[in-house]
């Protein structure tokens, strides 16, 4: 069991995955109700790689905006808070899952493009069955629920042989296999380390449950809005890692989203269209 | 790998083909990959598809790709732009994973399945002999056809193996 090595890790700040001060101080400032935009602005501009990803993908074909956007201040003012703080986090997010998972046979660039696939297929499910949810929270929720395979993709090595065997006649989720040989599945590990960059709670709930929507505790509905999206990039090989397709899609899933049979096939049919329009943050 | 060969990642619903020193590359899970490769002009292509037959009806005109039903006939057509003909290629398919047995959603059940049915009917039809298959089962899988000999990389549930059958 590499429980204890994985916990060792988990707690040095040092050997995890980090996110600029910057992205934790605006996501702390944005928590707040009555956040100020000149504040938000100042705060943003302390990070020129975020500044200059805040401006580009502003003025990108996929945000739309209105007019030219020169600066942070303008990007805030036309897009709204809430979108400025997506592009944020999409920035911080492209540098932590820009990275070769070999032990999950992930590449980098199958990593992102999955996580922003889910992203935007989970906000596309809360507009089109017009669920009580704001599709920006549905959008960063469905980019971050794969962040813990980072961490443990460095414990494989001397159990990747015992996985192999046991994956040859498996009939078991792929987490439980990871809780199995690591103490940990990647959804706590993931809620582990939302919680420590200060993420909402609210967010947490959802990637820790993704793939078991009826333990969600907080939000059951956005929990399985991201479980129906995540499952179905997977079926379509975007993103399939070690695990293939061992999660079934969740009865609970389909019950709280009111997403039919029907709806399914929709959704399936129309991922190559999505990866399409998702060209500029593919790039970031 | 020679340091000349190029990779060329082949999307979902997306087909492309190359020759000599390049590397063709996609990734499955419920869709098929259908590969053909002509050994004597070291020309080969790859078709992803998606699901057999467009359910809407609507959306294979405009996106024949997705679909066996539209998608085949044209990777057979790309060959034969780069001058292999039926006769000169076989084939070999790769994918369509489906998920654990359940209840839940017939429509992901049966994808798999439908796909590896409509691409051996089609390739029974055209006379194209289908020489190996790596489908079903629950695995992802990556695919990469080196098309200066032939042979497959396949990488599946943590493994990893060459396929050097090409007739």
């Amino acid at each position: 069991m590499l429980k204890s090595k994985v916990d060792e890790v988990l707690q040095d700040v040092n050997k995890l995955p980090a996110i600029s001060s910057v992205v934790s101080k605006v996501l702390e400032k944005l928590q707040k109700p009555d956040v100020n935009i000149a504040d938000l602005a100042q705060e943003i501009s302390k990070d020129p790689a975020i500044t200059a990803n805040v401006i580009k993908l502003s003025n990108s074909a996929y945000y739309r905006a209105s007019k030219p956007i020169r600066t942070v201040q303008e990007a805030l003012m036309t897009l709204g808070i809430k979108t400025v703080k997506e592009i944020v986090l999409l920035t911080a997010a492209k540098g932590i899952l820009s990275q070769d998972l070999n032990s999950y046979q992930l590449e980098a660039a199958q990593l992102w493009t999955s996580s922003l696939l889910v992203a935007e297929l989970s906000s596309k499910i809360v507009q089109h069955k017009k669920l009580k949810i704001d599709k920006d929270l549905a959008f960063t929720s469905g980019l971050l629920c794969s962040v813990g395979k980072i961490v443990l993709a460095q414990f494989f090595s001397p159990v990747m042989m015992q996985i192999k065997a046991d994956l040859k006649d498996n009939q078991e989720p792929f987490p439980t296999l990871e809780k199995k040989y690591f103490g940990y599945t990647h959804m706590e590990v993931s809620e582990n380390l939302l919680k420590r960059w200060n993420f909402p709670q609210e967010l947490t709930d959802v990637v820790a449950n993704y793939l078991t929507p009826e333990n969600s505790k907080n939000n059951p509905i956005l929990t399985s809005v991201v479980h129906i999206a995540s499952i179905l990039i997977v079926v379509s090989g975007i993103g399939i890692d070690i695990g293939g397709e061992s999660v079934p899609i969740s009865p609970f899933a389909l019950s709280q989203t009111g997403v039919t049979e029907a709806d399914i096939e929709t959704y399936f049919v129309h991922i190559p269209d999505l990866q399409a329009g998702l060209a500029d943050l593919l790039n970031v | 790998m020679s340091i000349k060969s190029k990779i060329i990642n082949v999307g979902i619903a997306d087909i492309k083909v190359g020759k000599d020193t390049d590397v063709l590359r996609t990734t499955l899970g419920s869709c098929i990959g259908i590969v053909l490769y002509d050994p004597e002009q070291k020309v080969g292509a790859i078709s992803h598809i998606m699901l057999a037959k467009d359910p809407t009806g609507k959306d294979a005109t405009k996106f024949p790709h997705k679909y066996g039903e539209t998608a085949l006939p044209i990777l057979i057509a790309m060959m034969k732009q780069q001058g292999s003909n039926i006769g000169q290629y076989s084939c070999r398919m790769f994918g369509g994973a489906s998920m654990f047995k359940g209840i839940n959603s017939q429509f992901l059940q049966n994808i798999g399945e439908q796909n590896i049915a409509i691409v051996k009917k089609f390739m029974e039809e055209n006379k194209i002999p289908v020489i190996v298959e790596d489908v079903a089962g629950n695995e992802g899988r990556t695919i990469s056809l080196y098309c200066d000999d032939g042979r497959v990389l396949l990488k599946k549930a943590g493994m990893e193996k060459y396929l050097y059958k090409v007739r």
